[in-house]
């Protein structure tokens, strides 16, 4: 299914479903497949650079116990030689270390950046429904963000740090374990104190960032009711609002400053007796002749080397647990079930009759979808639905809002699927027909479309699967009534749509979008409130843009006023979630109930605005 | 808030170092200077702590160690331990004056701004994006704070290390500390031309990631269309071809930046094996002690901190100056609609409303209105129809100073408006809009902004002037209920209603209403104007409306289009003329009567 990428993700297994796993260790694990030897090899590089830096003070003693003190001076050059050696070597690896981390991090984001973004678009509607566009770019930038630097930041620092104190440590012990194990107290210690400290400081910083996010949205809502300021002459009043927030902000960024201001010093403090206890240590070995002198001036540069690092151990776990917060979010996302594109007859037909025949059909939304907030209308269920459309017939369906109209619709393309009943097309069912495919017939046009941001021309062929001439672009915007407007734009089909370049009106877009779906030449259409203009002035000419796409396909004309839908050939009348009238409008018209109510009232308005202008006319000057 | 806020990021990579912003954020720096001076204590202190530990550590070598004198040991470490204490001492002081100082800094930047936002004309929120604004009062000021306190600071610090440092080196021996001054520029030299060489490449890496960014924003906004379009194979090769250039990029980046440490080590490994070299050779004249020799490799080891961090400071400065230059533009930005010298402030806006020949325009080339005249009595209620963009909304925008007329001038009782203070015009005026804005806060809260100390009784006959005491009887909480941020817990209805009881309690002397009930059902329409008979029949009032019974109630009615005023009179007059009017009534009529009429409308469709 990935064959068709290209350049160098072709061949590699972008799939990450692999990483759904109850616990956390193991999904991690699964997640740097394909990566596990690089990023190892890269923890034992800088191992192994550590162990180079650490043999320093291998050469440093060797040249004050076998060179200095005893007046070898003729090996003073090896010695410069050896420690650039070593330095060299030590770089060397430490970069190496550097890149492939760097390979592995880059490479596992990519994956998990593709693979994301492939999943986003396959996850169901009833997902889309229930969560905010806004957290799912937060979770796919600034969380994926976050992993990254899990792998190529928190990581790497966390065993350069161990791996450094360790080396030391072994290196130490070479020189004299005592004083190893002397000098090793403090790191539990540090260690210790460090976490306790950066436990609390996670507290005090997240006041501070709920600080920070209260002022942002005061400030945006100020700028957003900036017109009510001035209308009231509040400036004074929400100055005073603002700046009581913002003195918080600042108290609370001082506690964070507070707390650096404690925890640097007393852990100098700490580390500080442990260098004085050691030194006094090894100085004590030295002149009682247990150690060399050489040995004495090796320990002393080592010391710093293994208890300096621990202390930001703290700082490095408190990362490390942001980024596995970070990591759940972006797995909640993966954790969601795609829907099959594929699934389904095998023998999917070239060409659709498009004949559809609803049979008691009932749908009831998944749980949780209701709950998606500034939604003020519940979206409809369906009950019993029951009607058959022949290939080519206009069906027309008339409701209130919240009646079920459009969910009604959106079964066709499966983008929900009915939980009793069944559909039929062309006489099997529904489920049969693989997503993919069956949406490849189906037209689907909004009142207030979709664009994307880039070209016109790249619009209209964007539901199209192969070559389009540009006499086919210009024939589909022509029919759409919209080839003369965009020949008027700046940069004519070329000109992009959207925040960096052209806004389109409301028509515009629209005409756009059904130009876009003559292209696609769907069997089946589906025009959701597409009927009612959004702009008079531009409402003759979609009404014949929408005219010329629906000539020949099996049409679902969705709206709430009488006055477009006349000419179909069956109106459905539904009203909560289900089918309350049916019939041609001639039939509807002549039979009491809803329907002719409305067709009736909307008559008697004619009469009713002649008698008003009438009498107004009539009346005796003011 | 996140998609609009990262594409005004973009700026940062071409904007140049701009000395004159950066000399003003010195300047700006120089406001703390209590803090400033504790800082320069500090640092100075906790450098020559570092540097007489070090130099601690050769006297013990040479002193105690080699002369096999445990009490000098002891004596010299007791002198450690009180540098230590010192030390932290002197690193307490300057965490907390320089993290002060950024904290000061954000929290007077982002004052500054707040208060120059509310200065600033509607006209400067026209042109400027809300994420343009949100953006310099967070992202940037943080920057610019940071710079300050972690970035200029470091700078001082890590400068004064390297010098007190070779200081020390030269009282051990001048004749060494020359060969390190020879290095030391080249170390510090190249890391800051590797450090800029790297910078470039994660400039690239940023420009990508907020294309990624903006691919899965419109990928999630759009992904209805995807679906029904079934583009998602497309659509994931575009995506793939992106991330695998964002691949390429930090990847270039990320290791080359993974050298930058090694490359300072290794030429810090050089200075050591210089030192090896000179060294050993001056200690067999004795000109130098075996603790002088670990001295200098230990300074030689610290400098390297230092180093890293002004490379590091380096790299933040272009971007945070690009911030603060951001953050002047902002805070220089001058209000178009100022408060005149000798401005009175008017206890009345009663009497006769004049618009004598102004001219008006948005943009320099589409003048809306052009010699707009107008005479308004008091206790008028004049009705403003038109095509959308004709100037309606634009004649009560005048009217209340949110814009400038670029020619003619506006009289109200023979007072021009520009002799008067904002304040004084905009406490006087109330304005009820289509789409009113709530703040976060209680219903109460809300109602209240109209007049800060008005008792309850007042707000609540002012709710149920505006028809909202109903709905919000309802609520459980009632006047304590809490309307959301931007009042997204209310329906559209409800806002319009609690604007406009905001709006009555102000008991304004001018009243404007914009389309102020367009989304509230015909029933209620007909209370509120029950209820505000009384107060339109004192009050000159501007209504811009599409409602008939509404405009109908007027006492003048006024079609401006094509930058005039291109029909006036009573309801009857302007329907005899057989003008725009009489066409706008007859369509309007049959819209709304059909609303009404249906059924599905009557029963379910009902808004507030």
């Amino acid at each position: 299914m990935m064959a068709f990428l290209t350049g160098a993700l072709r061949g590699q297994d972008l799939n990450l479903h692999a990483v759904r796993e109850r616990s956390r260790v193991r999904s991690l694990w699964r997640f740097v497949h394909g990566y596990r030897a690089l990023y190892l090899a890269a923890l034992l590089l800088l191992a192994v650079a550590a162990l180079a830096r650490s043999s320093f003070a291998w050469v440093i003693r060797t040249f004050t116990d076998d060179v200095l003190l005893p007046g070898n001076y003729d090996r003073i050059p090896l010695m410069g030689l050896y420690f650039l050696g070593l330095a060299a070597a030590a770089g060397l690896l430490t970069f190496l270390g550097g890149r492939l981390a760097a390979q592995t991090a880059e490479g596992v984001i990519r994956r998990l950046r593709v693979f994301l973004y492939d999943h986003l678009q396959h996850l169901p509607f009833a997902y889309h429904d229930r969560m905010q566009t806004g957290d799912l770019i937060q979770r796919s930038s600034s969380d994926v963000e976050e992993v990254r630097r899990l792998f190529a930041e928190h990581l790497m620092g966390l065993s350069r740090i161990v791996s450094i104190s360790s080396m030391a440590f072994v290196a130490m012990w070479q020189l004299s374990p005592r004083l190893a194990l002397v000098s090793a107290i403090v790191i539990p210690i540090s260690v210790s104190v460090s976490f306790g400290f950066w436990s609390y400081l996670a507290r005090i910083y997240d006041l501070f960032q709920d600080q920070e996010a209260r002022l942002s949205s005061l400030l945006q809502e100020n700028i957003y009711g900036a017109r009510v300021v001035r209308a009231f002459a509040r400036e004074q009043y929400e100055i005073a609002k603002f700046e009581r927030e913002n003195a918080i902000l600042l108290n609370r960024g001082r506690n964070v400053v507070r707390f650096h201001n404690v925890f640097w010093p007393s852990m100098d403090l700490v580390l500080a007796s442990q260098m004085v206890g050691s030194t006094l240590f090894g100085a004590w070995m030295a002149i009682d002749g247990q150690i060399s002198t050489g040995t004495y001036v090796a320990f002393t540069g080592l010391l710093g080397l293994m208890v300096g690092p621990v202390r930001h151990l703290g700082r490095i776990f408190a990362f490390i647990t942001q980024s596995l917060v970070s990591y759940d979010r972006v797995l909640a996302i993966i954790n969601e079930d795609r829907e099959p594109l594929d699934a389904g007859l095998l023998d999917m037909p070239q060409e659709l009759a498009g004949d559809i025949r609803f049979e008691d059909v009932s749908f009831v939304y998944p749980e949780g979808t209701q709950d998606r907030p500034g939604e003020s209308t519940l979206p409809g269920v369906l009950h019993g639905i029951s009607f058959h459309a022949e290939p080519g017939q206009v069906i027309a369906i008339l409701g209130p809002t919240g009646s079920g109209k459009t969910s009604m619709m959106n079964l066709l393309p499966r983008f929900y699927t009915y939980t009793g009943g069944r559909i039929l097309l062309d006489g099997r069912e529904l489920t049969e027909y693989p997503r993919r495919q069956l949406r490849r017939h189906i037209g689907v046009v909004q009142q207030e479309p979709f664009l994307f941001s880039r070209s016109i021309r790249e619009n209209i062929t964007y539901g199209t699967f192969r070559k389009v001439s540009e006499a086919e672009i210009v024939a589909a915007a022509e029919a759409a009534n919209i080839h003369e407007s965009i020949l008027d734009m700046p940069r004519g089909y070329d000109t992009v749509v959207g925040e960096q370049g052209v806004t389109l009106s409301g028509g515009q877009r629209q005409r756009v979008a059904i130009a876009r779906t003559i292209l696609k030449d769907p069997r089946i259409l589906i025009l959701d409130d597409a009927t009612s203009a959004v702009d008079t002035s531009t409402e003759k000419a979609i009404r014949e843009a929408l005219r010329n796409l629906m000539r020949n396909r099996t049409t679902f004309v969705i709206a709430h006023r009488i006055s477009s839908i006349a000419s179909a050939d069956r109106i459905l009348v539904l009203d909560q979630g289900r089918i309350v009238q049916t019939g041609t409008h001639e039939e509807l018209v002549a039979q009491a109930g809803t329907y002719s109510d409305v067709f009736r009232l909307q008559t008697s308005i004619e009469a009713e605005l002649q008698a008003d202008i009438q009498s107004t006319l009539e009346a005796q000057p003011a | 808030m996140a998609p609009d806020t990262h594409q005004y990021e973009e700026e940062e990579y071409s904007a140049a170092l701009s000395g004159a912003a950066l000399l003003r954020l010195l300047r700006l720096t120089l406001n703390y200077r209590g803090y400033l001076t504790g800082y320069l204590v500090g640092v100075i202190g906790m450098v020559l702590a570092e540097g007489a530990h070090i130099y601690l550590g050769k006297r013990i070598l040479d002193e105690g160690v080699l002369a096999g004198d445990l009490g000098e040991v002891k004596y010299l470490l007791w002198l450690w331990a009180g540098v230590a204490v010192l030390l932290a001492g002197c690193v307490a002081l300057f965490i907390f004056c320089a993290g002060s100082v950024g904290q000061a800094m954000n929290y007077d930047l982002r004052k500054t701004m707040f208060g120059r936002l509310q200065e600033l004309s509607l006209a400067y929120y026209d042109r400027t994006p809300v994420g343009w604004i949100m953006a310099r009062a967070t992202s940037d000021s943080r920057r610019v704070s940071e710079l300050v306190s972690f970035g200029f600071l470091d700078m001082f610090w890590g400068t004064m290390s390297i010098l007190v440092f070779l200081g020390f080196m030269t009282a051990i021996n001048w004749r060494l500390a020359l060969v390190m001054l020879a290095v030391v520029p080249v170390m510090v030299g190249s890391a800051l031309l590797f450090q800029k060489h790297i910078l470039g490449n994660w400039r690239d890496v940023r420009r990508l990631n907020s294309r990624i960014t903006g691919h899965y924003a419109e990928s999630i906004h759009g992904v209805r269309v995807t679906k029904s379009l079934g583009r998602e194979d497309s659509n994931l090769a575009e995506f793939a071809e992106l991330a695998t250039g964002m691949y390429r990029s930090s990847f270039r980046a990320a290791w080359l930046s993974a050298a930058f440490l090694p490359v300072v080590q290794v030429l810090a490994a050089v200075a050591v094996a210089l030192i090896i070299q000179v060294g050993g050779l001056q200690f067999q004249t004795g000109m130098i002690t075996l603790g002088g020799i670990q001295a200098f490799i230990q300074y030689i080891f610290w400098m390297l901190f230092p180093i890293q961090e002004m490379a590091r400071v380096y790299a933040q400065l272009q971007q945070a100056v690009a911030s603060a230059e951001r953050i002047f533009s902002l805070i220089d930005s001058l209000p178009e609609v100022q408060d005149q010298p000798g401005a009175m402030e008017e206890h009345s806006l009663r009497g006769t409303i004049e618009f004598d020949a102004v001219d008006f325009a948005y943009e320099p080339d589409n003048p809306i209105l052009q010699g707009f005249n107008l005479r308004v009595e008091e206790g008028e209620t004049i009705a403003l129809v038109g095509p959308t963009g004709a100037g309606k909304s634009t004649v009560v925008n005048l009217l209340c100073r949110f814009y400038e007329p670029q020619d003619g001038s506006i009289r109200i009782n023979g007072q021009d408006l520009r002799g008067m203070t904002l304040h004084a015009l905009h406490s006087r005026i109330g304005m009820v809009l289509q789409s009113p804005y709530l703040f976060s806060g209680s219903v109460m809260d809300n109602l209240r902004y109209g007049r800060l100390d008005a008792t309850d009784a007042e707000v609540w006959y002012a709710a149920e002037l505006a028809g909202a005491s109903d709905f919000i009887d309802t609520f459980e909480e009632g006047y304590d209920t809490d309307v959301g941020e931007g009042g997204s817990l209310l329906s559209a209805g409800q806002k319009q209603l609690i604007s406009l009881a905001r709006a009555i309690l102000a008991r304004p002397d001018i009243f404007i209403m914009d389309e102020a009930t367009s989304s509230v059902d015909t029933m209620t329409e007909a209370r509120i104007q029950q209820g505000m008979e009384q107060l339109l029949e004192t009050t000159t009032s501007f209504v811009i409306a599409h409602r008939l019974s509404t405009i109908r109630n007027a006492d003048r009615i006024l079609v401006i289009k094509d930058g005039g005023i291109a029909e006036m009179g009573s309801h009857q007059e302007l329907i005899r003329a057989g003008g725009y009017y009489h066409d706008l009534y007859r369509r309007q009529f049959r819209d709304e009567k059909s609303r009404t009429a249906d059924p599905f409308f009557g029963s379910r469709l009902v808004h507030a």
